[in-house]
């Protein structure tokens, strides 16, 4: 007996040490900005090979105008990452993701600080931003990252195949993919893909729920973080239109073919090769065809859109990449320094927008005449300035919400189903996942 | 394979030669299907690695031209030889930190009476058994307090507290040597660290190369502990861990990949073939008859 | 037991009999220090922690049973997870038995070059786990991989392997019959202990083959089966690398902009597996309490199974 109580009392302080140092330090700042910042700031960053390589160069720049700070660059850190290391107390001075999925996350448990005492003390104008963009980098009034650049998504075209086929224009509406799709379509003699107009499966490449959201102007949760994703008869409309394009072409079909292409980030990615004629993806496609050498001649419009959400062509889905500086920041002001340096310099957009091909996060960037702005690439700059752009909201438990949206639309495409049934479960599990995580 | 045991005679006095002779070839075609079973995806995956990379993404499986490039691009697409180093500290030093801790606890358990030793043997079967997960979560986050996660150190000290399938094999080795001399030892004077020293040690020795050997391979392989500690951190990589994240980031790149997959395993099989005799012992030893 | 014996003993040998135990104590220390440091106080401190709300950045929060509710009756995924596991304890784990036995029943019976047949069915289970797991993937792709084109050959078309819900578990099954090898060195070992002469007087009895394995073989070598499948099952239970891994290289999703939990489970969570889901809880999305809940789960699975079937298993125990 007293040996059990002896064992449970040690674990018990077991626990309260761990609480105890997890608590960790206060956020307390310096009154006033440091005239000139020192020391050695760590960086993660999720870009790896010719992408880092751009960010170097803007790093590279920031030191040069502070001689006495070193940035000690970790890349290709996706986000699974990020937050294993800021959790288990790694100094991560300041952290780069791509998603704006983390920001409810990382605002609400502290895992990167509240820069408002910065904004305040050194007077940041945050009206240099876009207004959407502003919206996405707080959560509940916290704000803990800086938007570092933007994505959007379009629909990119190989200009030869569609020409071939007989397409003059692109098209507008889900019905229009689906008939320039089918037309461009070519198959082997043992009855295989040979040549695919659009990949339709959900998850492949950027086919996400969210890329698909501006089709239909979809919102995903209300402002109790509960789903309304089940509600909405465009959602549904718009997973039985991919079904059923699925299905046209056959999904063992697709999935034989898909599995057989080279990789997204890779100069194999189908789309650079000509074995997919058009393709939803990014900005940053436009800056890898360039890097890749590839000699596609393509094209870039916006995603076509429902039939009766036409209001919303030109529009997209904009998310973007964000930064913060993490709980365990050794040197948080020089990470601030940075941080600004990335998020509101006017050059550094520009420079890094140029680089990336993503979408400058400053107004006065957007409006540059030194922003290189291509026909290609132009899709993208018009669709993030477009007022009906929209975004994801942040929440709690982070991007779980998108990936079970995701996983239900896979279950769908895979087995079929009830699709209410389906969706109706999507809601509950989203709304369970809210209490398990709590307020 | 069910051929094998249906297709043995009756054993009837009088069967002649030729039925012996057909159970041969019977039982000797089944070993070479086997053998050709089990060594056919080496050899795809050997030929695979000397295709050029356009090559490995076609249904082709004899290399056009014998690229072995692939060999040498394997170490400038990743850091391979850094992962590589990784690799050889996690399971060297795990492995001689085991050997330090456990040859001596298994000993004790082994030879020595005392109060408590079958709770202790049941506790350490126990730990051997149960699955890693059921205590991730508290011992992560002692290592996050130490600040350790993002290295292999989390992986490679609890070794040197006892490793608990480590001392359950060597145990059941020092069982089966016989304990006279041992004994005699003891009446010479010998303490107990003298007796495993100058007399356990070198009867034991089969027993402990499998000990060693099987922690060796275990963190060489290891694919769930680099998982969980060192992810974020690919300086810290073994080079399982890398492999295992390799063509999600290098694409479809097949050939090279499978390049990386016949680096990996070399060391592997030149070890065994250098331990063959104490592996298989030990590999029997684990199945051990009661 | 010992104090008794050591009672009636003369002094001088009690005086040994103690330095003896002092010694084993001093040897027996540091995995003592490791089995409470490393496994009996995170045991404890995981049920505590399976209470509470604990995502390592602030200090654990009382919930009381909601994790456990929560996986009971809400979690939409667990579910799935616990059943793909119990589909690998109930299908894999025999499979792998029954081919080891078979080969090992036929290596038994070779006597000349026994061991070189023995070296080539062993080799491929000494290939890493992640590595054969890559090349498995490699080799079934049914657009390019090898077994495709062979098929091909015979004018069948290949199934989608790793990259179909229905057949990803069957094709890790045929990884875990290739990777056999280690089992199948176990049974020989134990098939050859068997004593000759029982063969030879059996057969003078008259008695066929099939009877011989049936009355001679099988319930001589019954320990060692035992002693396989407990810890095939206890393996299974926690099967999680070779699922995880043919996953993300199935799934071909780059790293970049994808997790690892993200890619756990495809196809169609067809390969998520209970611990991977642990992991997914735990150290994606630092549920840590509810990963806690799970690991109180599989621990009681687990103690369960243990406690029905250790005391058969003569080496589990201290006496042998």
């Amino acid at each position: 007996m007293t040996r059990i109580r002896a064992a449970a009392a040690v674990a018990a302080a077991a626990v309260l040490l761990l609480a105890g140092c997890s608590t960790g330090g206060g956020d307390a700042i310096a009154s006033k900005a440091p005239t000139t910042v020192q020391g050695t700031v760590s960086f993660w960053h999720f870009f790896t090979g010719r992408e880092a390589g751009v960010l170097k160069t803007a790093v590279t720049a920031f030191e040069k105008a502070n001689p006495k700070v070193h940035v000690v660059i970790h890349d290709g850190q996706d986000d699974e990452k990020l937050q294993k290391a800021i959790s288990a107390g790694q100094p991560i001075d300041l952290g780069l993701s791509y998603s704006t999925d983390i920001v409810g996350t990382f605002c609400s448990t502290g895992a990167f600080r509240d820069l408002k005492p910065y904004i305040a003390r050194d007077r940041v104008d945050l009206g240099s931003l876009p207004a959407a963009v502003r919206s996405y980098t707080q959560y509940k009034g916290k704000r803990c990252v800086l938007p570092v650049l933007s994505d959007a998504t379009a629909l990119y075209m190989n200009t030869d195949l569609l020409q071939k086929a007989g397409i003059s224009t692109p098209p507008k509406t889900l019905d229009e993919l689906e008939a320039d799709a089918l037309k461009l379509t070519t198959y082997n003699p043992d009855g295989s893909i040979k040549t695919l107009g659009f990949n339709p499966l959900m998850g492949f490449q950027e086919n996400t729920p969210q890329h698909f959201s501006a089709i239909i102007d979809g919102k995903f949760l209300d402002a109790k973080e509960d789903s309304v994703i089940g509600k909405s008869a465009d959602w549904k409309a718009l997973m039985q239109w991919q079904k059923g394009f699925v299905d046209r072409i056959g999904y063992a079909k697709l999935q034989r073919f898909t599995a057989g292409l080279g990789q997204e980030f890779a100069a194999d990615t189908p789309f650079e090769k000509g074995r997919i004629a058009m393709v939803l993806d990014g900005e940053w496609r436009t800056a890898f065809i360039a890097s890749d050498k590839a000699d596609v001649q393509y094209a870039t419009a916006p995603f076509p859109t429902a039939s009766n959400h036409t209001d919303m062509y030109g529009a997209t889905y904009i998310t973007g990449n964000i930064a913060g500086i993490g709980k365990g920041a050794t040197n948080p002001e020089a990470a601030w320094a940075l941080l600004k340096y990335l998020a509101l310099d006017t050059r550094t957009q520009v420079l890094l927008g140029n680089g990336l091909k993503n979408v400058p996060t400053l107004t006065s960037a957007l409006n540059s005449s030194d922003l290189q702005v291509g026909d290609q690439y132009k899709t993208f700059v018009d669709a993030a300035k477009n007022p009906r752009t929209i975004t994801s909201p942040a929440s709690k438990n982070g991007a779980a919400y998108l990936n079970d949206f995701e996983e239900s639309w896979d279950d769908y495409q895979t087995h079929g189903g009830d699709l209410d049934a389906i969706l109706k479960k999507l809601d509950s599990t989203i709304d369970d996942a809210n209490a398990l995580s709590g307020p | 394979m069910t051929a094998v045991v249906t297709a043995r005679p009756r054993v009837q006095p009088a069967s002649g030669r030729g039925r012996r002779a057909l159970v041969w070839i019977a039982e000797h075609a089944a070993l070479v299907a086997l053998a050709v079973l089990a060594l056919a995806p080496v050899v795809f995956v050997v030929l695979t690695s000397l295709m050029t990379s356009q090559q490995a993404l076609t249904a082709s499986i004899i290399p056009k031209v014998w690229d072995w490039g692939n060999y040498v691009r394997v170490f400038r697409t990743v850091p391979l030889a850094q992962w590589f180093g990784n690799s050889a500290l996690y399971a060297v030093l795990s492995t001689v930190f085991m050997l330090v801790s456990s040859v001596p606890a298994a000993y004790a358990l082994a030879t020595v009476r005392f109060r408590g030793a079958g709770l202790l043997f049941t506790a350490i079967v126990v730990a051997m058994l149960l699955p890693p997960q059921v205590t991730a979560v508290p011992v992560y986050v002692f290592w996050s307090q130490l600040h350790l996660t993002g290295t292999l150190w989390p992986l490679i000290l609890p070794n040197l507290l006892g490793d608990a399938f480590s001392i359950f094999l060597m145990r059941q080795f020092f069982l089966t040597l016989p304990a006279e001399f041992a004994d005699a030892a003891r009446v010479d004077g010998c303490g107990e660290w003298g007796v495993l020293w100058r007399v356990v040690l070198p009867m034991a020795r089969p027993g402990i190369a499998a000990a060693a050997i099987f922690l060796f391979f275990n963190s060489w392989n290891d694919y769930y502990g680099p998982l969980l500690y060192t992810s974020e951190n690919s300086a810290s990589w073994p080079i399982a861990y890398g492999l295992a994240t390799f063509r999600g980031v290098h694409g479809t790149d097949w050939s090279i990949t499978m390049a990386m997959t016949v680096i990996i395993t070399i060391p592997v099989v030149v070890i065994f073939f250098f331990a063959q005799k104490a592996f298989v012992e030990g590999i029997a030893l684990t199945g051990v008859k009661g | 037991m010992t104090v008794t014996v050591a009672a009636v003993r003369r002094p001088r040998r009690r005086s040994l009999e103690g330095r003896r135990r002092r010694t084993a104590l001093v040897m027996l220390a540091p995995a003592i220090a490791g089995l409470v440091l490393f496994f009996g106080l995170p045991l404890v401190v995981s049920v505590l922690l399976s209470f509470t709300r604990f995502d390592l950045l602030s200090a654990p929060q009382f919930v009381g049973l909601l994790n456990y509710t929560y996986l009971f009756t809400q979690d939409p995924d667990v579910g799935t997870a616990a059943l793909n596991t119990l589909w690998f304890v109930v299908i894999l784990v025999p499979v792998r038995t029954v081919c080891a036995m078979l080969v090992a029943g036929l290596l038994a019976r070779v006597r000349r070059g026994s061991g070189v047949w023995r070296t080539l069915l062993y080799l491929p289970a000494l290939v890493p786990p992640v590595a054969s797991v890559v090349a498995f993937v490699f080799l079934f792709n049914p657009g390019t991989g090898p077994v495709a084109t062979v098929l091909q050959a015979f004018g069948i078309q290949s199934p989608l392997w790793f990259n179909d819900p229905a057949l990803a578990k069957p094709s890790l099954v045929i990884l875990g019959v290739w990777v056999t090898g280690d089992l199948m060195i176990v049974f020989l070992a134990a098939m050859l202990d068997v004593p000759r002469d029982l063969y030879e007087a059996a057969g003078l009895d008259g008695a066929s083959g099939v009877q011989k394995v049936r009355f001679i073989t099988l319930p001589t070598i019954a320990p060692v089966i035992g002693f396989a499948v407990v810890t095939g099952v206890i393996a299974a239970l926690q099967y999680f690398t070779e699922a995880a891994v043919a996953s993300g290289v199935a799934s071909g999703k780059a790293t970049v902009g994808q997790g690892t939990a993200t890619g756990l489970g495809y196809p169609n969570q067809s390969l998520l597996t209970y611990t991977e889901y642990l992991y997914a809880h735990g150290f994606a999305e630092y549920q840590l309490g509810y990963a806690s809940a799970m690991a109180v789960v599989l621990f009681v699975i687990s103690a369960v199974l243990l406690g029905l079937t250790m005391r058969r298993i003569s080496v589990f125990r201290m006496a042998s």
